[in-house]
């Protein structure tokens, strides 16, 4: 595990004070649609596991692929990135830009031999609260069952 | 001085009775890259005989990379955790003797009596240096032309002649002595001698460059067109000094995560465009002809002027390396063979 | 091949006299057989300066983006170095009226390295040349052929396009080299890792990937800034790993795979497999190929309604 790893296990407490493990993920959304889906979430009161640590950016088309590649530097156990569905983008075409990058980033985390399962891509709307709440449930249990990240270089 | 024989078959059991007293560093092969100095830990396959091209043994003794202290703040404040390093008494094997040359000026940099590193003293006080001559020679190397080689080997402890199947071997300083005492090494006889010789003087008698014995402090003019020429085609990589066994600049940082900073040091050059960049902007060296010059100027007259000795052992790495050709032998040869006015070289 | 060399030095004298190109860009001889170095005619009789041979390895292009700003440059170019033109003006870096082309047909060039561990010591060198079997290397001890796999820049292996997309002039002609060099990057996921794990620890953060790669023309790149600090300096096989990464991302779709950032790599880290990964996905996924005339915008500064969609549509 790598020092950076340790310090962010250490700062982030309540993980640490629970006996069983819980990864800790990255969640990059787009104000519009996705964060506000997390808020909606939030105000249902639907449950999901508080495993996320949510970076809140403008639209997915401001999402930097170093965005994804430091959140695995300083290793995060899982990277989550997502935006407005296709056509509903706040300004007009930004997630489409985002498609292409995103697509990019799959496959230099793929050279890299980064795991796949560790990095995901969606779309979720304001209204898809409970898709945002099942998300990040179905990606906690995935990522419990692979472990914890090892590093980008083990 | 004693000299004295070492069969190549022996020297792995030599290495083995020294690693109980001492850390031996050597250069180690890595994967489809030069040879790099490092601790030698049970099986590795050290390389002491020269024969490959390694990276300077700066590696080890001013690392890449090195924590000079943490700090982190808990509940009963700051606490500061030092990081200067404790070693053992050192063995280096295997640089050869330009390299080892080259030490001397770092030496010169960091065990300065008013300013003395800790970190590099620490390291280098403890550490007998064992050279080596290769039996072949490389075409880039250029050392006897840039000194008089024969003074070189006051900065080595030991000093090893490749002659095939085995090494011949002076001791040079009574901490050289110490460790070449062992069964393993017997008596030289003539013949190893004539052979010795041999050794020496492929690298110490080839054919000098036209600058050689010239003054270079003296040559090497601040207005010359030569620096623009260079710096026209150079891209300023830094690979040349990066890969210097002589270049000793290093930049500091300071890396924070939650409650914990780490203040580092690491590689700089002054080919790079931030070098000398200020904190309010300004930039006086702000583009890359005096960049290029700087580095020449630096090596061959401000450290001649500074401790004496030349910053440069024509180890020929960059002259092997540089991406645009950039041939150092080449700039010292033009800019000794002009007829110069007699200006002063200013400061820079 | 010395026949193609005094047409270079005939056309770049012709354009210097023309009087609108201000400088020829192109190789000059190096400081040993082997080797060649860029150089900056900009007087017509120093055309002679100019050579053509198996050593001429540098990318020019990477002078441009400073260069061609403002006036009118004439460059000599392999197909490779014209496809980084290609790139810089789509990208908008420099205008195509002001370059003038002399192109080349290519049978890839030779990596000064390759060249060290065969079977004559490189200081009895004097000359390199070309012929049907290979490279021929002449020493004062006699002349050698090698194969092109052996002494050949890596990139010239797996290079496909030998013939110049655009030019003012053509000269030469284009040869495929016979044998083809197969990747050298493990297959599986977890090899990958330690793969580059192990790479990346050798890098000792010199740039000189970036420095000699046309398309890395940030005036401040990401790892020189210091807020955001997206990179630490620290010689770290993590560190490393985060600027190799992120350079990928800002090459992909862009690098052409002149190779230059292995050649010059100190460390032998094979930087260009990557970059040649990247191309390769650019190519599966949107079908398009960096450095191609046709092209309008770079893949990254466009977007198609129908693109194939990397979203996970679960639930």
């Amino acid at each position: 595990m790598t020092q950076e790893t340790a310090v962010i296990e250490n700062t982030t407490q309540e993980a640490a004070a629970k006996k069983e493990w819980q990864p800790t993920i990255l969640g990059i959304l787009c104000n519009w649609c996705s964060y506000a889906g997390a808020d909606l979430a939030g105000s249902a009161r639907l449950h999901y596991p508080e495993t996320i640590r949510i970076v809140r950016v403008p639209c997915s088309g401001r999402v930097d692929p170093m965005f994804v590649l430091k959140g695995f530097q300083k290793g995060f156990d899982a990277v989550i990135v997502l935006g407005c569905h296709p056509g509903d983008c706040h300004y007009a075409k930004g997630n489409y830009y985002a498609r292409r990058r995103i697509a990019l980033v799959k496959d230099l985390l793929k050279s890299l031999g980064i795991p796949e399962e560790r990095f995901h891509f969606e779309w979720v709307s304001a209204s898809e609260g409970n898709r945002f709440a099942e998300l990040v449930t179905e990606m906690t249990e995935k990522i419990k069952k692979l472990g914890p990240f090892e590093g980008v270089t083990p | 001085m004693s000299e004295k024989i070492i069969s190549k078959d022996k020297i792995k059991e030599w290495i083995d009775v020294l690693m109980q007293s001492h850390t031996v560093v050597a250069p180690i092969e890595r994967k489809d890259a030069p040879a790099e100095f490092r601790e030698i830990k049970p099986g590795d396959e050290p390389i002491i005989d020269g024969s490959k091209s390694m990276m300077p043994p700066k590696d080890w003794l001013l690392p890449r990379y090195e924590t000079l202290f943490k700090v982190s703040k808990g509940a009963e404040g700051a606490q500061v955790e030092p990081a200067v390093p404790e070693c053992k008494p050192t063995v280096m094997l295997g640089m050869w003797l330009p390299d080892a040359a080259a030490i001397r000026v770092l030496d010169r940099v960091f065990l300065d009596d008013k300013f003395k590193d800790p970190y590099y003293a620490a390291r280098r006080e403890n550490t007998v240096l064992v050279a080596v001559m290769p039996a072949e020679k490389r075409w880039s190397w250029f050392c006897n032309s840039v000194d008089d080689v024969e003074t070189w080997k006051d900065s080595v402890d030991v000093l090893m002649y490749d002659l095939g199947d085995k090494f011949y071997v002076e001791g040079i300083s009574a901490k050289g002595e110490e460790i070449i005492a062992g069964a393993y090494f017997t008596e030289s006889n003539e013949a190893d001698t004539i052979a010795r010789n041999q050794v020496w003087d492929l690298f110490a008698k080839c054919d000098k460059l036209p600058f050689a014995g010239k003054a270079l402090y003296d040559n090497l003019a601040w207005e010359d067109p030569i620096w623009a020429e260079i710096s026209q085609k150079c891209l300023a990589c830094g690979m040349c000094s990066y890969m210097c066994p002589s270049c000793s600049c290093f930049d500091i940082q300071d890396e924070t995560n939650g409650l914990c900073t780490e203040r580092y040091r690491c590689r700089d050059t002054c080919q790079f465009e931030d070098f000398t960049l200020m904190g309010a902007g300004h930039n006086p060296r702000n583009n890359q002809l005096p960049r290029s010059r700087q580095r020449l100027l630096h090596k061959f007259k401000y450290q001649h002027e500074q401790f004496g000795v030349v910053g440069c052992t024509g180890c020929g790495r960059c002259v092997e390396l540089c991406p645009v050709n950039v041939d150092i032998r080449d700039v010292l040869t033009r800019t000794c063979s002009k007829e110069r006015a007699e200006e002063p070289v200013k400061a820079d | 091949m010395s026949d193609i060399e005094n047409k270079i030095q005939e056309e770049a004298k012709k354009a210097l006299e023309g009087g609108d190109v201000s400088v020829v860009i192109g190789w000059g001889a190096g400081s040993a057989p082997f080797k060649t170095t860029p150089v900056f005619i900009e007087k017509p009789e120093d055309a002679d300066k100019l050579v053509w041979n198996p050593a001429c390895v540098n990318n020019l292009a990477v002078y441009l983006p400073k260069l061609a700003n403002d006036k009118k440059v004439g460059i000599v170019a392999k197909p490779c170095d014209i496809r980084s033109m290609i790139g810089l003006i789509q990208e908008k870096q420099i205008k195509r009226e002001n370059l003038y082309i002399i192109g080349l047909g290519c049978a890839g060039v030779v990596d000064a390295f390759n060249l060290d561990s065969q079977d004559f010591h490189l200081q009895d060198v004097i000359g390199l040349d070309w012929t049907s079997d290979g490279l021929k290397v002449s020493t004062t001890n006699g002349d050698y052929t090698l194969s092109c796999s052996d002494c050949l820049r890596d990139m010239c292996l797996v290079c496909t396009k030998r013939e110049p997309a655009i030019f003012d002039v053509k000269l030469g002609e284009a040869v495929q080299p016979s044998d083809i060099r197969e990747s050298l990057i493990p297959e599986l996921a977890e090899e990958r890792k330690a793969y580059w794990s192990e790479q990346f620890s050798k890098c000792i953060r010199c740039y000189a990937c970036r420095q000699v790669c046309p398309a890395c023309y940030c005036k401040t790149c990401f790892a020189d800034r210091v807020e955001p600090k997206w990179t630490a300096k620290k010689a770290t096989a993590e560190e490393a790993w985060m600027f190799h990464a992120t350079r990928m991302m800002h090459i992909a779709g862009r690098c052409i795979g002149c190779g230059e950032c292995e050649r010059i790599c100190p460390v032998g880290i094979p930087v260009a497999e990557l970059a040649r990964e990247m191309a390769q996905a650019v190519k599966d996924t949107y079908g398009y190929e960096a450095g191609d005339p046709n092209q309008e915008s770079p893949v990254l500064g466009q977007y198609k309604e129908e693109d194939f969609d990397p979203a996970h549509h679960g639930g």
